[in-house]
């Protein structure tokens, strides 16, 4: 082997044991830096799993406080885990007790329940999944769900789902459905006419009723202007001014003549109400109506009536007249032909005719005194004056002063009279009558009328007592019935007390007797204050 | 001296036409009597105009043309609204009374019922009238 090779060699292995130890001090240098990077992942590791634990109790502590019920099942319905308003919901008796979610559902759900947990399996998730469960105590609720699946390495384990009681909630919207049921019920069926408008007088809603009065079909009102539909052409001016003072939120009832769809005309009461939404504002009105046609055609029938009747009064008073004329002529008639039948025989006539020629004049008054009381009891109450304060003290002291009384006869006031409200001429007649028929009918030497007056709380009760005849009680009605005269005389028609009870009709007070025969008679009657 | 009067007497009742000629006589009084039996045949007497009668006696119920008719047909007229008018009647209807005095009337006499005061209410009647000026038509 020559040098050379030698040299060549030697070199070579000097250049290979540089560079194992250049190789073995990076190998030495690595190695430091692999125990740095073990110690460095160590570290972290250490740190992740703090995090870990801290991550892993801060969830179970919105598990274990979460208001809703939550709760985990693996895939064929057990429970694995819940909290305890899970446990509340379902009726376990504690968040460990074994149990399969599907054994709660009522049978009649179970089909339901089948698909969404289908639903559940492919698609990952469900919402808003309501079924009604029968809990551990048998009791029924009916529950919301949202729902969805825990996967491990994409591969399905388990379901969670939080469980919400939403029984409570429904019994509130059923009841609020079954109170707007009522009140739809109500609308639809009461006899009242219902309209909704807008605040262009646009009809919103109608009910049945409305449509029953109007003639017209729902399809023919809403959407219409409820003014050029409705009223008659002379109320429309009417009705545009209540719906322009409804704009301005006022309530009112008011009368309003409207025409139905085939023509006719009704009365309506309208009453009408400004509505708002919920926050104030004027929206537009509601009107609810109802048909007065039949009490407005009463009421005009009433004063048809009434028209009539004051039209045939003065008729009946009209003919009275004619008839009292008619009656009279003829007995004028023939008192001249008497009196010239006298006066063309003076003393040719003997005296039993000159007799019978004086009783046909006395027959003649008497038959005129007759009609001309007819014609006073028909004209009491026809051409009614106005009542007045009457001071009766007055009146009735100066009617005794001037009417006929024998010197055997006292009159005396037991009593001041008060003052009424009357006619003046009736009353006087009323007083006039009844103390004249106690004059008459006196027959004790010593006569004695005494007048008093009693104040009762609405009427006066006036009484006129005398010492006369007195009146049997069977005659006591009878006496104030038209043509009773219970004494037949030249001066009585037996109309007076008929009159006399007439005009205290008129003055809303009553008439009656109290009367002994021959001790006396007391007249009763009372007058309204 | 009192005036001499011509009278018009409306009255369809027979028996009242005698009983005012009748009191004519008995008063022995010189004034002339014209008769109508209804408004009609008065109206035809008035409206010749060549003998105006001075004063007229109307009775208020009367057919055809009723008393207070012929007071307005009269009250319309120019030259007959002049003479004055006295109402003789049984009528003491207070609308009559009323409206015959709106319309128009110098009296409203009561007929009563004995002759003898007929009597003495037309002589009042007569006299009061024989003594007053009265427009020459």
């Amino acid at each position: 082997m020559s040098q050379d090779k030698i040299d060549m060699l030697q070199r070579a292995l000097a250049r290979e044991k540089l560079a194992r130890k250049q190789a073995e001090k990076i190998l030495e240098n690595k190695a430091a830096e692999l125990y740095e990077a073990k110690q460095k992942l160590e570290k972290s590791y250490a740190e992740l799993e703090t995090l870990l634990n801290k991550t892993d109790s801060q969830l179970q502590g919105v598990f274990e406080n979460i208001v809703d019920a939550y709760v985990i099942i693996d895939l064929h319905g057990n429970i694995l885990k819940v909290n305890d308003a899970a446990v509340s919901l379902l009726g376990l008796n504690d968040s460990n007790e074994d149990f399969n979610l599907l054994n709660m559902v009522k049978p009649t759900e179970m089909e339901r329940v089948a698909q969404s947990f289908k639903m559940l399996l492919n698609t990952g998730s469900i919402t808003d999944f309501s079924v009604t469960i029968l809990t551990d105590k048998k009791v029924e609720k009916l529950v919301h769900i949202n729902a969805s699946i825990i996967y491990d390495d994409g591969i399905p384990v388990a379901a969670q789902g939080i469980v919400r009681d939403i029984t409570l909630q429904r019994k509130y919207r059923k009841s609020l459905e079954t109170e707007k049921l009522k009140y739809y019920n109500i609308i639809s069926n009461m006899n009242l006419g219902l309209v909704e408008v807008d605040l262009n007088d646009r009809i919103i809603m109608v009910n049945q009723s409305l449509l029953n009065m109007t003639g017209y079909t729902e399809e023919e009102l809403v959407g219409k202007h409820g003014v050029n539909l409705l009223p008659v052409d002379d109320d429309r001016d009417l009705l545009e001014e209540k719906i322009n003072e409804r704009r301005h939120g006022k309530t009112e009832s008011y009368e309003l003549r409207i025409k139905k769809k085939d023509g006719e005309v009704r009365y309506w009461l309208v009453s009408g109400a400004p509505n708002y939404d919920l926050d104030g504002n004027i929206t537009g009105s509601i009107g609810i109506n109802f048909d007065i046609t039949e009490l407005k055609n009463l009421q005009l029938q009433k004063e048809n009536l009434l028209d009539k009747l004051a039209k045939s009064n003065d008729d009946l008073q009209e003919y009275a007249h004619i008839v009292s004329h008619d009656l009279k002529s003829p007995l004028r008639s023939i008192n001249a032909l008497v009196t010239w039948i006298k006066q063309d025989n003076e003393g040719k006539l003997d005296a039993v005719t000159m007799q019978n020629l004086h009783l046909i004049d006395v027959t003649l008054e008497k038959m005129e005194q007759l009609i001309t009381d007819v014609l006073n009891y028909s004209s009491v109450g026809t051409n009614e004056n106005e009542k007045v304060d009457v001071d009766l003290d007055v009146l009735i002291t100066d009617l005794v002063k001037i009417m006929y009384k024998p010197d055997h006869i006292k009159i005396s006031f037991l009593n001041i009279l008060p003052v009424v409200k009357g006619d003046k001429t009736k009353l006087q007649q009323v007083f006039q009558n009844i103390i004249s028929n106690s004059i008459k009918f006196i027959d004790k030497d010593f006569g004695t009328i005494d007048i008093d007056v009693e104040d009762l709380k609405s009427h006066y009760k006036f009484s006129i007592k005398d010492n006369g005849m007195g009146i049997e009680k069977k005659y006591h009605d009878k006496i104030f019935k038209i043509f009773h005269s219970l004494k037949k005389s030249k001066e009585s028609s037996g109309i007076g007390l008929s009159i006399v009870k007439k005009i205290i009709n008129l003055h809303e007070g009553k008439i009656w007797l109290d009367s002994e025969p021959n001790v006396g008679t007391t007249f009763y009657f009372t007058l309204k204050k | 001296m009192d005036k001499t009067l011509n009278i018009l007497l409306i009255e369809d009742d027979m028996i009242e036409i005698m009983k005012f000629n009748r009191t004519i006589s008995q008063l022995q009084l010189n004034h002339k009597v014209i008769e109508a039996n209804n408004g009609e045949d008065a109206l035809k007497i008035l409206h010749k105009k060549d003998e105006l009668p001075d004063i007229i006696l109307l009775d208020l119920n009367m057919p055809k043309i009723n008393g207070i008719e012929f007071l307005g047909i009269l009250k319309n007229d120019d030259v007959l609204k002049y003479i004055p008018t006295i109402i003789l009647t049984t009528s003491s209807n207070q609308k009559d009374l009323l409206e015959c005095y709106k319309i128009g009337i110098a009296g409203y006499v009561l007929k009563p019922l004995k002759y003898e005061d007929y009597v003495s209410k037309m002589e009042k009647l007569l006299s009061y009238w024989s003594i007053n000026e009265l427009k020459q038509i």
